[in-house]
């Protein structure tokens, strides 16, 4: 036994500092090419956007190397006050949009969400299946297959017309923020209800029972146990529903046809008519700004780790 | 009301439960009805539109019913005989799958220095790790159409698409593969060192095996991702088309057979390969993110 405890301990200082040194190298390894392209093609593009977004392209389309307001200026600048600017009035409309789109899809993802968490086998099977099909259609898809059942000719018009409820083309059903609130939430509504889902299949629903037996209505269960225990799942899939339908760009090309213009369409019609690359990035920094302020709002109640539910 | 109906084995238990508890039993009723009709009119509504459009691609008049002359292939035969649009398919089809591999490669390396490994700013790069997928399209797409064009000098095309998507497909990897890694049970690991076998043997015959399945739906992910980003690949795309922007093109200049054939052609594939994920690796799990509970 004693002859073995120098050759042991030997071996033990060995592979631990073995371990640490294959560690560090297993780290670097691991960690450098994720970090190495996140910070060329994250980092230092949205670094530079944000430099531009400060500084003027001259007539031959290059950057001229000083500072400047302009981009900001040029955004909120217009006849009245800066509230009453195109800019503004596309980035209010945003808002508003990706608003009553995330309320839509909460609204309606919780039902269903809640049904999936509570049954299983082939029930969830097919449902979940009919949900996650249109979720992996192409989105642009998703769009253009709104883009035939609105408008004057679209499908729902010119059935109702056909059936003889209406005489002419309702005016609802025409390409407009109603069409578009309508192709957000048929495009979104995925990512709130897998994030709820995901809340509600971890929910000990004995916590429930328990409530009801205690004597709690239904609706005092809703809010006091489920609706608290489900918020992480709520605010992560109303980020994800709510940024993405602040830039959005395809469904109000298709379903606005013109007649509404978004912050996404604005930006996009500066840079691919203009190159405007400083009214582009100032405009970006608007959707960059709400979206760390909602983010930052969020994280005070949900981790990132919640996130990965969608 | 029994005997006109006839069914007197239930129907003595069914009155007798009514009487005792009918306000509960019948709120209970109302409350499952209404569930299934909201789940399935919520059903119908994410159906509706794409199946209108699966079946106007078979009809002779593309973009509405009224007045329907009928069914024909011919939409879905002119289609396949465009050119141009089956080469941007192609080209979709070969940018996905190079972004896609990229992503998986440093999605798995990133995912095991954050599952394994503690070092500063650990959350920091997490984080940054899943940006890509929260910054919204157009911002991403902009950025580094600028970048590329004006800090770079690279002229936009194949490339550029290929990297702009090789990190938005980074975060879909990166979150399938850790969760996974968290689950993942570091004795099964030990068992194979104790047991002789060097780090390399143990990776390829433990590890590997266990997180297979997550890295690839995570390629999966990254994949679908890539062939189905419009706005990211229409900014940095350059003079180089891709199925999306084929498409958008069309019905920006009006031509619906052909949007119609091609789209739905893309529900039935996404269909059959969907149908028989979920019949092989547990899909459905991953993407509702409850990874090993099965």
């Amino acid at each position: 036994m004693s002859v073995d405890t120098p050759s042991r301990s030997e071996s033990l200082r060995e592979r631990l500092v073995g371990r640490f040194v294959s560690r560090q190298s297993q780290l670097a390894l691991t960690t450098t090419p994720g970090l190495i392209w996140l910070l060329l093609l994250l980092l230092a593009p949205l670094t530079f956007m944000v430099t531009v977004s400060f500084l003027n392209v001259n007539d031959a389309y290059q950057i001229v190397w000083q500072p400047t307001m302009e981009n900001y200026g040029q955004l909120l600048a217009g006849d009245g006050p800066f509230w009453k600017t195109a800019f503004f009035d596309s980035l209010l409309l945003s808002y508003f949009i990706a608003a009553v789109t995330t309320v839509l899809c909460l609204t309606l993802a919780f039902p269903l969400a809640y049904l999936l968490a509570r049954r299983g086998g082939t029930t969830f099977k097919v449902v979940i299946f009919l949900v996650l099909l249109p979720f992996f259609t192409m989105y642009l898809v998703r769009a253009y297959s709104w883009y035939l059942m609105f408008g004057p000719s679209g499908v729902i018009n010119s059935a109702l017309v056909k059936i003889g409820i209406v005489s002419g083309p309702v005016g609802l059903f025409n390409y407009g923020v109603p069409a578009i609130i309508v192709g957000l939430t048929h495009a979104y509504f995925p990512y709130m209800l897998l994030s709820l889902y995901a809340s509600l299949d971890g929910l000990d629903f004995s916590l429930v029972e328990a409530a009801r037996d205690l004597g709690a209505s239904r609706s005092e269960s809703l809010r006091d146990i489920i609706v608290p225990l489900v918020l992480p799942g709520m605010i992560s899939g109303s980020l994800f529903v709510f940024v993405p339908a602040l830039g959005a760009f395809i469904t109000p090309r298709f379903l606005g046809q013109g007649k509404v213009l978004m912050i996404g369409q604005l930006i996009e019609e500066r840079i691919n008519s203009l190159y405007a690359i400083g009214y582009g990035s100032a405009a970006s920094m608007f959707i960059v700004m709400s979206i760390v302020i909602a983010f930052a709002v969020a994280f005070r109640y949900v981790s990132i780790e919640d996130l990965g539910g969608a | 009301m029994a005997t006109e109906t006839g069914t007197s084995t239930d129907d003595p238990t069914e009155t007798t439960g009514r009487s005792l508890r009918l306000d509960y039993d019948a709120k209970e009723w109302l409350l499952s009805r209404g569930l299934w009709t909201v789940a399935g009119a919520l059903l119908v509504f994410l159906w509706i539109p794409l199946l209108v459009m699966m079946f106007l691609s078979f009809a002779v008049n593309a973009s509405t019913f009224f007045p329907f002359r009928g069914f024909t292939l011919a939409h879905y035969a002119a289609t396949f005989a465009d050119e141009a649009l089956m080469s941007s398919l192609f080209n979709s089809i070969q940018i996905a799958t190079l972004s896609a591999s990229i992503a998986t490669v440093l999605g798995v390396l990133a995912s095991f220095a954050l599952a394994r490994y503690d070092f500063p700013f650990k959350e920091l790069y997490r984080t940054f790790g899943i940006l890509p997928m929260v910054i919204p399209g157009v911002v991403l797409g902009i950025a580094l159409l600028i970048y590329f064009r004006t800090l770079l000098g690279i002229t936009p095309g194949f490339l550029t698409v290929v990297l702009t998507h090789s990190v938005y497909g980074f975060p879909f990897v990166l979150l399938m593969v850790t969760a996974r890694l968290y689950t993942f049970d570091e004795s099964l690991e030990e068992a194979a060192r104790d047991l002789g076998a060097d780090p390399l043997t143990t990776f390829w015959d433990i590890t590997l095996p266990i997180v297979a399945p997550a890295i690839g739906a995570g390629f999966l992910f990254a994949w679908i991702r890539s062939f189905e980003d419009f706005i990211r690949a229409y900014f940095v795309k350059g003079t180089m088309d891709v199925l999306t922007t084929s498409m958008y093109s069309m019905i920006k200049y009006g031509t619906a057979p052909k949007m119609n054939a091609i789209s739905s052609f893309i529900v039935f594939v996404i269909a059959i390969v969907l149908a028989v994920a979920m019949n092989v690796g547990n899909v459905t799990g991953y993407v509702a993110g409850t990874q090993g509970d099965e």
